[in-house]
């Protein structure tokens, strides 16, 4: 289901806590602990070319902004913007475990990401 | 539905005095008066708190000030929590005026959020409804509000009731989960259930004394009032139940 592609090394080694979805789960501990996050583009956003990851369930919605951001290489400069179900922009410092419990369907967390302001 | 209207209006319109003091470790040309606020309680700071930076701005030099942030007794106040919510946690049982440190200097990077994105978080018709603090704003936002709140009569309420648990204890800043208002088996919920499944320590058999106040809008409800008519008299305009849980005074 998730895209194929070359794991991006160089990001992922500084983020252990968030991973490239197609890697094996190694036990229901870690079920438990992460969550899987659908990352969609809107606008003129790069899309990544890994969509789905997944995540621990206390990282904050600040700090995968930052990790896309640094994925797709943005500038410093640039703004990044995260919404849940197209509706509404989570606080930086919201956990996305908590995002996923009340906002997640299909067993996974769906954030839109874009350079400007888009809903709300 | 929301059908008592004066508890309705005595949450819209709730206030908590404060006292703004300027931190002793800024730099000022003169002596900084203090600068004495009516909060509304479901207002957010950044959001009414221009006339307090004008006032200390007057007496520091330009350069002396930069991102305004407030604090109490050590705290640094979360730009995007409830103005009610921060007293409840942090002041609740102490005397008023609320008594709020303002700083220029120093902001505190790793526990506050700067406010250029809090408004960005705040729906913009939102922000604006909790600016206003008039009767007429009041009516136009519960016009409105109404239809958000209609549900099926064969349902015994909202699907799930929108609701955040704060603590300053515990490793994480606020609980928040689905929770339906009524059981499978039909029984309407109340705020013990939801304390039950998500803060068990908040409750204690009657001989035992107590070890938590569960507060919303700086009262305590009785365990027994269904979680429906807490959702529908008591969140904040944003449909959210903001609840504080804080330890009891010890006397």
């Amino acid at each position: 289901m998730s895209d194929n592609a070359e794991s991006p090394t160089e990001t992922q080694k500084d983020d252990p806590s968030i991973q490239h979805a197609a890697t094996e789960h190694t036990g229901a501990s870690d079920e438990k602990k992460k969550i899987d996050v659908l990352l969609k583009a809107v606008g003129d956003a790069p899309i990544m070319k890994t969509k789905k990851w997944s995540v621990e369930r206390g990282r904050t919605v600040q700090s995968l902004a930052q990790f896309i951001s640094r994925f797709l290489k943005l500038e410093a400069s640039e703004q990044l913007f995260i919404y849940v179900n197209q509706s509404f922009a989570p606080s930086p410092d919201q956990e996305v475990g908590v995002l996923f419990e009340c906002f997640g369907s299909d067993g996974k967390l769906v954030l839109h990401y874009c350079k400007s302001q888009a809903w709300g | 539905m929301a059908d008592d209207k004066d508890v309705l209006r005595d949450v819209w319109f709730g206030r908590i005095p404060a006292c703004f003091t300027l931190s002793p470790e800024e730099t000022t040309e003169r002596e900084a008066e203090p600068y004495y606020l009516l909060l509304p309680r479901v207002s957010y700071l950044t959001l009414v708190t221009d006339k307090v930076k004008k006032h200390f701005l007057r007496v520091m030099k330009a350069e002396d000030s930069t991102e305004m942030w407030f604090e109490y007794e050590g705290t640094p106040l979360k730009w995007h929590y409830p103005i009610g919510v921060l007293f409840d946690l942090h002041a609740s049982n102490t005397a008023l005026p609320w008594n709020v440190t303002v700083h220029f200097k120093n902001f505190p990077e790793h526990d506050l959020l700067h406010c250029s994105y809090i408004l960005f978080c705040l729906h913009s018709s939102y922000a604006y409804s909790v600016r206003q603090d008039n009767t007429d704003k009041f009516d136009q936002f519960w016009a409105m509000n109404r239809k958000l709140m209609e549900y099926p009569t064969d349902e015994g309420g909202f699907r799930y009731i929108p609701f955040r648990m704060y603590q300053t204890m515990g490793e994480r800043p606020f609980i928040q989960k689905l929770f339906r208002p009524v059981s499978p088996e039909g029984h309407t919920l109340t705020l013990g259930d939801l304390l039950k499944e998500l803060f068990p320590a908040a409750i204690c058999a009657e001989d035992e004394p107590k070890r938590f106040q569960v507060m919303i809008h700086g009262i305590e409800p009785l365990l027994e009032t269904p979680i429906q008519w807490l959702s529908e008299h008591l969140s904040h305009p944003d449909n959210f139940l903001h609840i504080s849980i804080i330890p009891a005074p010890s006397d």
